[in-house]
């Protein structure tokens, strides 16, 4: 198998970009947490944001994988093994960026040694272990043709990818000190999982059926541009219901809410539901506009940015008012606070990412997207050649016919 | 069993940091945080007030660790690093915090600070208690009830130095303590008592 110069040149890039991120990584280590905009006040920043997001995006490769076996759709089964590659690549990157913001990470054995069970934090590292177990089990049987280990195994892909998502809610839906607490939390999450990781897999298989290794026809773009619409609005009827739960009474989460409607959360807030939801399911809801390729990539990839704007108001809107609000406030314990005097101090939380802790999520993205370039090279397109050569001529085919016309 | 506790008399609190200062000496805290602070409630200045003029109050409040019951911060913990001791204390072993400040974010009262950098000290030397572990950078640290000084019977340093006597140091489960007779006062004032984490450290109004 040979890659392209354009591959070679997109994955060195990617490979340099990667290289930067760790090297910043390895500064971040040095230093300590404090290199990034994070505080005593704002304690979970961009690291845990892109956490959320990406055990999300894994969600719709699995979804769509495990539900061509379970359900027996016939039309989603060539696309199982990059659904499948998309999915893994994603909960990798998730799991990165919990290690990222890790402060002890040389002491996390201890996780082995002394697990407190009632954790969610231990249940997500447990189900995501599963999770990521599954996706290498079914990335090997799928590239291996091994169709009936394939369908058993979807049947507890299913299960356990909508509870990867569960779980992860759970860090913060059962945090009873924050506004995340509520019941919700768990389907939204799952919700925004579903949407966010369609509109991935989406992108992922027009960029595959533009380098020509494996065909997406449009039939099926239409087919999955309907069932992210429907992805889309019921992402939106969860979220309706929580942000109307809130306002209702008038008080006490509608403090929260004031933030994130007209407050320091308010950008975020505002795209998610314009640009997030609204725009990408109008541009989804018409028959004929699912036929247009740049339509679907452009509602897509609003709906990966909608739900990354989702995270960062629901991460950072909780950090803003403290419980007990009293000048001088929370000590911050940031470079700037070890100085003394009023840098010491914030009455409410602020959050802005520093330099390097976007330098090592570029690190991250880029090394994912290497991954994902190097695994649908050697996996699809290695397979349909050696299938081509073993006679199936019809599987070789369309990838070679997309090649040639770019 | 025991469940050591502190009472705070906000009648008698002035605000006067006392105990901050004698927390932050006694266990070596770094610069940039505080295991103890005092806020002025409800107000954006410290020494401020609450309402408008001429129907205003002042309450300052001392904030640590409140060692609850149900400490939402030791639920938590993937590593039981945060755990509630035979003493009735919240504390936490810093060999097993992997940093992942779950602890904070579950923590309803703020209290909890991060060793964000690698700990700086304003003498450039470990000060306080020679009893008391130095914390590394990327550990999580709060109020421990002075575990090295209440282990060996001494009260809490910030109950020892408050010159106004606002604090009551002892045991909530010997029925004839001074604190449990407060306790079962009626003007006990619990912070967040609706979140249910049930704190140990109450306060007098």
């Amino acid at each position: 198998m040979q890659l392209t110069s354009k591959t070679k040149g997109i994955c060195i890039l990617l490979g340099v970009l990667a290289a930067i991120g760790v090297g910043t990584w390895i500064y971040q280590l040095v230093n300590g947490l404090g290199v990034t905009g994070m505080s005593n006040v704002n304690s979970w920043g961009t690291y845990i944001i892109m956490f959320m997001l990406f055990v999300g995006l894994s969600a719709g490769g699995l979804i769509v994988a495990s539900s061509a076996h379970v359900f027996n759709i016939e039309s989603f089964k060539p696309l199982a093994l990059p659904a499948v590659i998309c999915s893994t690549v994603c909960i990798c990157l998730a799991g990165m960026f919990i290690l990222i913001d890790l402060g002890g990470i040389v002491r996390i054995w201890r996780i082995l040694t002394g697990p407190n069970f009632v954790s969610p934090l231990l249940w997500d590292m447990c189900v995501i272990t599963c999770y990521l177990v599954i996706n290498i089990l079914d990335l090997v049987w799928i590239s291996k043709g091994a169709e009936e280990k394939v369908r058993k195994l979807s049947y507890v892909a299913l299960p356990v990818a909508i509870l990867v998502h569960s779980v992860t809610a759970w860090i913060f839906g059962l945090q009873i000190a924050r506004e995340w607490y509520t019941a919700i939390m768990a389907p939204i999450f799952v919700a925004s999982a579903l949407d966010s990781g369609l509109a991935l897999l989406i992108v992922c298989l027009v960029a595959l059926d533009r380098a020509g290794i494996a065909e997406f026809p449009v039939k099926l773009q239409n087919m999955l541009g309907k069932l992210l619409a429907t992805f889309v609005a019921v992402d939106a009827f969860f979220i309706g219901c929580e942000v109307l739960t809130m306002a209702y009474p008038g008080a006490g989460q509608a403090q929260a809410l004031a933030i994130m409607a007209t407050g320091e959360t308010a950008p975020f807030f505002w795209f998610e539901m314009i640009g997030g939801l609204l725009i990408p399911f109008l541009l989804l809801a018409g028959q004929k506009r699912r036929n247009s390729t740049g339509l679907v990539v452009t509602a897509s990839l609003l709906v990966v940015f909608g739900v990354f704007c989702k995270r960062c108001w629901l991460l950072l809107t909780s950090f803003v008012e403290p419980n007990m609000y009293g000048a001088p406030g929370i000590s911050l314990g940031t470079h700037a606070a070890q100085t003394g005097g009023r840098a010491t101090w914030a009455l409410t939380g602020s959050y802005m990412p520093t330099l390097p802790e976007v330098v090592i999520v570029i690190g991250v993205l880029a090394l994912g997207g290497l991954a994902f370039t190097l695994l649908s090279q050697y996996l699809i397109k290695g397979r349909t050649q050696t299938q081509g050569a073993a006679g199936e001529a019809h599987a070789a085919k369309p990838a070679e016919a997309n090649r040639a016309a770019v | 069993m025991t469940k050591l506790a502190i009472a705070i008399n906000l009648h008698r609190c002035t605000g006067c940091h006392t105990c901050v200062n004698a927390c932050k000496m006694q266990n070596n805290v770094p610069m940039g945080m505080l295991w103890n602070r005092v806020i002025t409630e409800n107000s954006a200045v410290s020494d401020g007030v609450e309402g408008t003029y001429p129907n205003i109050s002042r309450t300052t409040i001392p904030l640590a660790c409140q060692h609850c019951e149900n400490p939402a911060c030791q639920k938590v913990c993937p590593t039981g690093a945060t755990y509630k001791d035979d003493m009735g204390r919240v504390e936490i072993d810093y060999d097993k915090c992997i940093g992942c400040r779950m602890c904070m974010a579950a923590c309803p009262y703020n209290v909890r600070v991060f060793n964000w950098n690698e700990p700086d000290r304003d003498p450039g030397f470990n000060y306080g208690d020679a009893r008391v572990p130095v914390r590394s950078k990327g550990v999580v640290e709060k109020c421990t009830l002075c575990k090295e000084r209440t282990d060996n019977g001494q009260v809490p340093m910030c109950v020892e130095c408050c010159p106004m006597e606002a604090r009551v140091y002892g045991d909530l489960d010997d029925p004839n303590s001074e604190i449990s007779k407060l306790r079962a006062k009626n003007n006990v004032r619990i912070l967040l008592e609706d979140m249910g984490t049930k704190p140990q450290v109450f306060y007098l109004e």
